[in-house]
């Protein structure tokens, strides 16, 4: 037996009248909602990872093969696995550019899978200990002492690929037997995918003819400029100095991801313009209906000694609960989408899964004002139009 | 002084270009506990001067009066009170918002009111039993007959004990039992309560059970 009756009970029951017409335009709202999270989490994830790959690189300028910097870029930020490879030769070559202190080269190697105890495609790094100063950081926290010859470590991410997850487990790669001794820590780079190997291992996985690799070839070169010299500058000289290599500074890494992502924002920006548009007018299409349907009631109501504020404020119940619950359903639909259809297209691998809470919250807070405010500023002239009418016009449904 | 009072009232509407003068210039007055008849053909603005006193249109010109102030120049908030508190209203159809019980459409003018409503459920249940069909509390208007719903617009505006019930036609549909038992408990709520009633309606029988009897013509009143 209800004996309280107020006017939110009053405006569920409304709510309910029509639950189809209700149900279509609190799942408007989620769709809405759901693209917003989704464009968002997008947005903000990719343009995370590529400053915070590019900041922890750990050089200031990096040196490819001529044509092959999106590669670089791919492999670095994007965890893709790709291969390319210039002459060793040029590592001394580029370390007489005034300007640069110290060099460091590593070679690509893509594994293949297949064979028993091979290991899933992933980018295999085999490095040089000696010059190293793009992996060490990350290594020394995972072991100690140096990493010998058929002995590897992972990223933290192939770790799981791989099903390692634990050290000493042995696998093959090129059709040598390697034991997983370590696993890197999480870096937020493309090193989170990577195997990595001494640079040694290279002669036998020659031998083994299971990589495209030729003797006397790497894939990249790192470079530390002296302190008070210009990264750019230092790139630009090594560039001019050979037409075999591309050379950029850390600053430009992923500056086509970013410019890219710059596009996508404008196009994404667009988009959701228009179907907000589109949603307040869905709205305002509604609620002019029901403002209709409804006009009598409102005059009934008026002549019992509702004010307008309380017609607007049983519309305005009616108007959050869509809105609320149309934006609560787009949230959960949206980040779902964002951390689970992401990791199925390249450029989107992992884009949620990075977002601390707080992005998160974040995001969910921009995308329920704009949902609810979508339905607020759709439903605001109907209501209006409503409230103003002399409740004897209202009555007669004039 | 009288509870209400117009003052030379008149109300044109403009419909399509033309203009209708439903009111023409009445003056009436109406004593606490009267209870009026209002007869005439239709279109003649008996329910444009229902609505006038009860505050739900506003006059063209004149004054609506009462108890002697004025309300015709009020804000909506001060007229949704006046409408709220001082005056019950019945409809000449059935005017049950379909979502609500009984009690619950009962109880409707008591969520407009800024005065304690804690007791309103049971006055709700009181009225229903009152009218009658105080075993039907929990049914929705389509669950009711038109003589049900007319009882429970009855005692919805009964609710806030208004000075005043303005009854537009209020059996008009319904059978002649229920119609003398809607009379008998109009009686009786203004002998016992001194609710003034003005009541229209087209049956003469009932009217002249009234004790003063209108007779609206194209827009002028005259006592008969």
């Amino acid at each position: 037996m209800t004996k309280s009756f107020t006017l939110f009970s009053f405006a569920t029951r409304n709510l309910k009248r029509k639950p189809l017409r209700t149900a279509v335009l609190v799942l408007s709202i989620a769709l809405l909602v759901s693209a917003l999270v989704f464009i968002l989490s997008f947005v903000r994830r990719v343009d995370t990872v590529v400053r915070t790959a590019s900041d922890r690189l750990g050089a200031d300028v990096i040196i490819v093969p001529a044509g092959s910097r999106g590669a670089a870029d791919d492999i670095l930020l994007e965890n893709t696995v790709k291969t390319f490879y210039m002459d060793k030769g040029l590592v001394e070559k580029v370390g007489r550019i005034k300007g640069v202190d110290s060099l460091t080269y590593q070679t690509y190697l893509a594994s293949i899978t297949g064979e028993c105890c091979d290991v899933p495609e992933t980018i295999v790094v085999a490095f040089n200990q000696d010059t190293d100063f793009i992996i060490k950081p990350w290594l020394d926290k995972a072991m100690t002492g140096r990493l010998k010859k058929g002995e590897a470590i992972v990223g933290s991410e192939s770790a799981m690929n791989i099903s390692l997850g634990l050290t000493e487990v042995d696998s093959h790669l090129f059709g040598n037997l390697f034991k997983m001794v370590g696993t890197l820590e999480k870096t937020g780079t493309g090193l989170d995918t990577a195997i990595f190997i001494d640079e040694s291992n290279i002669e036998d996985i020659l031998i083994k003819g299971k990589s495209g690799l030729k003797p006397g070839q790497i894939s990249i070169i790192f470079a530390r400029v002296k302190k008070g010299e210009d990264p750019s500058k230092v790139a630009g000289d090594i560039q001019d100095s050979s037409v075999e290599v591309n050379a950029v500074a850390r600053k430009d890494i992923g500056r086509n991801i970013l410019s890219t992502l710059k596009d996508l924002n404008r196009v994404f920006f667009v988009t959701v313009m228009l179907v907000s548009v589109l949603s307040v007018f869905l709205v305002w299409a509604v609620f002019s209906a029901i403002a209709n349907e409804r006009a009598w009631e409102i005059g009934i109501m008026r002549a019992i000694g509702a004010r307008e504020g309380h017609v607007s404020g049983l519309f305005l119940v009616e108007v959050l609960f869509i809105g609320m619950t149309g934006s609560i359903l787009g949230i959960v639909a949206g980040t779902t989408i964002s951390v689970f259809l992401a990791k199925n297209f390249m450029l989107l691998k992992n884009v949620s899964a990075g977002l601390g809470l707080a992005e998160r919250l974040v995001i969910a807070l921009l995308s329920l004002t704009a949902g609810v405010g979508i339905c607020v500023a759709g439903a605001m002239s109907p209501i209006r139009r409503l409230k103003k009418m002399e409740p004897l016009l209202a009555i007669r449904k004039e | 002084m009288p509870q209400i009072e117009l003052k030379d009232i008149s109300k044109i509407y403009t419909v399509g270009g033309q203009t209708i003068k439903a009111i023409d210039s009445v003056s009436l007055k109406i004593a606490r506990g009267d209870f009026l008849s209002v007869v005439g053909h239709s279109g003649s603005g008996k329910t444009t001067l229902l609505s006038i006193i009860g505050g739900i249109i506003r006059p063209t010109s004149g004054n609506m009066l009462f108890e002697g102030g004025d309300i015709s120049n009020l804000d909506d908030d001060a007229l949704s009170g006046y409408r709220n508190e001082k005056v019950g209203f019945m409809f000449q159809f059935a005017s049950l918002l379909p979502v609500l019980t009984s009690v619950e459409n009962v109880m409707l003018p008591g969520l407009f009111s800024s005065a304690d409503r804690s007791d309103d459920y049971r006055k709700a249940a009181e009225y229903l039993d009152i009218v009658g069909i105080g075993d039907k509390i929990n049914s929705y208007p389509s669950q009711l007959s038109g003589g049900q719903q007319r009882r429970v617009a009855i005692a919805r505006a009964l609710l806030n004990d208004p000075d005043v019930i303005l009854a537009d036609e209020p059996t008009g549909d319904l059978d002649e039992e229920t119609e003398a038992d809607i009379m008998a408990l109009f009686k009786r709520l203004n002998h016992e309560k001194k609710i003034t009633f003005i009541l229209i309606t087209h049956n003469l029988h009932l009217a002249a059970q009234a004790s003063r009897r209108l007779r609206m013509t194209r827009g002028a009143l005259e006592e008969f």
